[in-house]
């Protein structure tokens, strides 16, 4: 005699660094955000307080990297904290939902003695308990071979695709990668919508420093759109701007998907020849978007939710590849 | 010293500099620093190549960072093909939620509460008959701390109301303000194996294995650490815990720097703390005294008068902050714990939640032992808010000691600590520097706070370790 499982429900817990997000989340999937939360103490240690029974079910912590100097960290223990108290609580299952996944530009070993601080995380957070991870235009997707567990790394594209369809005249289009890294992500967005990319190849001479940059293509009388998966100082983006610009560019905006916008990055927007900047929430965007009136936002919480519903359903998670979900 | 090399992280250079001065060395070179998101990265500059390598990292500061920091600097170690990783941390992270009693944790700091439904759930929860769970946590409805924390969540719980800026991409989306503000009990729409939350008793997870498993997993082969406030804590690691004693250095103070120390007696602030006390006392041959924290004394107030009253009718001595009560019934082992203001009633004010007839379980503080005309000497491995610390000596001087001393492992002292110690009855502070303690010493006066120092300590059993010999003669010897 074999025991059949229960079947169990979606729990989604919010931690600190994006409960806007772990709400829309829920919403999408018609549930509550779950009575568990992150507390810190005066001392700055950060504690879990469980205040309803999870036991057997499937747990989605909703967490993001993000809070700058002050909070990334605190925001990683918490996440850390946060699964190991569901392992502690009997969940069935623990899934971590990391849209921005922290420490995902330090995936390799680029200096002597330096840490690959992607794979650490990925220890770690496997170590805590996690068994599954969602996240979201990572980084390096070889990050997903650092983690022995299961990792879905979902994509922006279709979504990103979706609004360039409904708010641009996309006959004059021109996608243009700031990076040779971000140069297949643009030439898939180019080939879906049948239009032309270019390149702009940069030498980067320290971390968060833009040195010399190079257009490959041309750009002349053309809107232009810079794609990237993150803007975090946006001295790339902005740089990127003036250059297309200069090469005879009609107008320039920007797509990325995670919207760090670290230091005096909005400062440097608004200043900008920028003609808007678009990107996800899978920051918390509310302060940015006061500050900036270029930046507008796209909602992604149907993604997550859909890719929750269908992982607690056991249902193929690729179409969301290539589909919208609005 | 053979191929060893000392680290310091950013919580406690001045403790690293001191241990490297000590053995020797010179410290080793590394680049600690934060990108512009706030990512911590790290860079060594010195080999470690085959090298045995010591870390120190303390938990105190900004704990997480440190923390996080730590990992980061062992794992960097560990793929730089280094030999041995031990990590030096005379304070522990998060030694202290091992523990459960939530009246020994520092406050809860509104920071990192941003959910609403916290309102529900600090609010929540009758107390039911308690079952000894496997955590062992104080419920949270109990304590008072979680009451204000409540009453400013209210406040504050607006602030989830969505941004006007969210593209309403979908009907559904475009009633997402609307919806914002949804009460939290409303029906689960799942039904499979909802359970309601209305019975559950909220608890607060424990970390010590997390953090264990945290630092094995980034690579530490070792670890050094000093005046464990749970000694179970050695139990997560499957590695080496070397625990090591401030007692000596303790006892070392008192025998040399208290007058007619003979005549102190060692006093524990908590009944967690007696073991720690006794050992000093005995090997000094000292008095010891108690004090003790109880939560269930049962108040009664009586409605004809406004003196409150205890069940059995003793008065109380109660101020609005720190209700306390002293037993005037002699305790077994003690003359001393006499009854309070002359036999008078208490003057103490009835807080206005004292509602006549209510019965109320209320925190009460008693002393066991006699502290009449002496010198005491309150001895604490771990102080944060410095209630208990402060708490305790001010009981001492009702019960009339001359003199407070405090004799404290890891001051941490977060919040308003330093401004409670400022204005308690402890006359003076002695603190090791397992955290930094400049500031500290800055900010309440060097003639109130005498810092000793644990590098010795540490570096002794360093160089021990390094030598393969035996760490344990320490533990007495101190160095």
């Amino acid at each position: 005699m074999s025991f059949q499982k229960q079947p169990n429900s979606i729990k989604i817990l919010a931690g600190n660094s994006h409960p806007e997000l772990a709400e829309a989340i829920a919403r999408s999937l018609s549930l509550d955000v779950s009575n568990i939360s992150a507390i810190e103490f005066s001392n700055r240690e950060s504690a879990i307080l469980l205040g309803e029974s999870i036991r057997d079910e499937d747990v989605y912590i909703i967490q993001t990297g993000c809070g700058g100097q002050e909070k990334l960290n605190d925001y990683l223990m918490e996440t850390l904290l946060m699964i190991h108290a569901c392992k502690a609580a009997s969940a069935r299952k623990v899934t971590a939902v990391i849209p921005n996944f922290p420490y995902a530009r330090q995936d390799r070993k680029d200096k002597s003695r330096v840490a690959i601080t992607a794979k650490l995380m990925a220890n770690l957070l496997t170590t805590a308990g996690c068994s599954h991870v969602i996240t979201m235009d990572l980084h390096a997707s070889q990050i997903q071979g650092f983690f022995s567990i299961p990792v879905d790394n979902l994509y922006a594209e279709p979504i990103v695709l979706q609004y360039i369809k409904e708010t641009e005249n996309y006959d004059n289009l021109m996608f243009v990668s700031p990076d040779a890294g971000g140069a297949k992500r643009v030439a898939s967005l180019a080939e879906k919508l049948d239009t032309q990319f270019a390149l702009i190849h940069k030498e980067r001479a320290k971390a968060n420093e833009v040195s010399r940059m190079v257009l490959v293509g041309d750009v002349t009388d053309k809107t232009c759109i810079l794609i990237d998966d993150m803007a975090d100082t946006c001295g790339t983006l902005c740089k990127a701007s003036d250059l297309l610009l200069e090469k005879g560019a009609k107008d320039v905006v920007a797509i990325v998907t995670h919207g760090i916008f670290s230091g005096d990055a909005i400062n440097k927007l608004n200043n900008s020849s920028l003609k808007s900047i678009v990107c996800t929430n899978s920051l918390p965007m509310s302060q940015f978007a006061e500050l900036c009136s270029k930046l507008s936002i796209i909602d992604i919480s149907p993604i997550l939710g859909e890719a929750i519903r269908r992982l607690h359903n056991g249902e193929s998670v690729s179409y969301l590849f290539s589909n919208a979900v609005m | 010293m053979r191929d060893i090399i000392v680290f310091s992280g950013s919580s406690n250079s001045a403790l690293a500099d001191r241990i490297c001065n000590n053995l020797g060395l010179p410290k080793g070179k590394v680049e600690l620093r934060k990108f512009a998101n706030g990512e911590t990265s790290v860079q060594f500059g010195d080999s470690v190549r085959d090298k045995d390598v010591y870390i120190v990292q303390s938990g105190s500061g900004h704990v997480n960072d440190n923390l996080i920091q730590l990992t980061i600097m062992i794992s960097a170690c560990k793929i730089s093909s280094a030999r041995r990783i031990s990590v030096v941390c005379p304070l522990f992270f998060y030694s202290r939620q091992a523990e459960s009693p939530s009246s020994k944790r520092g406050t809860p700091s509104l920071s990192g509460v941003n959910n609403p439904k916290n309102i529900n759930l600090l609010d929540s929860v009758p107390p039911s008959p308690r079952s000894l769970s496997r955590n062992g946590s104080k419920p949270i409805s109990s304590d008072p701390q979680p009451k204000e924390l409540l009453n400013s969540l209210k406040s504050a719980s607006n602030i989830l109301s969505p941004s006007p800026s969210y593209r309403p991409t979908s009907s559904k989306l475009s009633q997402l303000p609307g919806l914002a503000h949804v009460q939290p009990r409303s029906l689960p729409t799942n039904n499979s194996g909802v359970t309601s939350s209305a019975n559950y008793r909220s608890w607060i997870a424990q970390s010590g294995t997390l953090i264990a498993n945290m630092l094995t997993s980034a690579g530490a082969n070792q670890i050094i650490t000093m005046d464990l406030h749970d000694p179970q804590f050695q139990g997560f690691f499957d590695i080496p815990v070397d625990n090591l004693y401030s007692k000596p250095l303790i006892q070392h103070y008192i025998v040399n720097y208290i007058p007619d120390y003979k005549d102190t007696v060692i006093v524990s602030p908590d009944a967690g703390g007696a073991k720690r006390a006794t050992a000093i006392a005995d090997a000094l041959g000292l008095s010891f005294a108690l004090i003790h924290k109880e939560r269930r004394q049962k108040i009664v107030v009586d409605p004809n008068s406004s003196m409150p009253l205890s069940s059995d009718g003793i008065t109380l001595n109660q101020n609005s902050s720190t209700p306390s009560i002293n037993n005037p019934q002699p305790m077994k082992h003690s003359s001393s714990t006499t009854s309070i203001n002359n036999g008078f009633p208490a003057s103490g004010t009835v807080t206005p939640s004292s509602v006549p007839h209510l019965e109320k379980y209320v925190g009460t503080t008693m002393l066991v032992g006699d502290v009449q005309d002496k010198v005491c000497v309150l001895i604490d491995d771990l102080v944060d808010t410095s209630n208990t610390i402060t708490r305790a000596a001010k009981l001492l001087k009702d019960q009339g000691c001359k003199y407070v001393y405090a004799l404290i492992t890891h001051g941490i002292f977060s919040g308003d600590a330093i401004k409670k110690l400022k204005n308690s009855a402890i006359d003076k502070i002695i603190v090791t520097n397992t955290v930094d303690q400049d500031a500290h010493v800055a900010e309440i006066g060097s003639d109130m706070m005498v810092i000793l120092d644990v590098s010795r300590i540490l570096s002794e059993a360093i160089r021990r370790i390094n030598n393969g010999e035996s760490v344990s003669m320490i533990y007495d010897h101190g160095w």
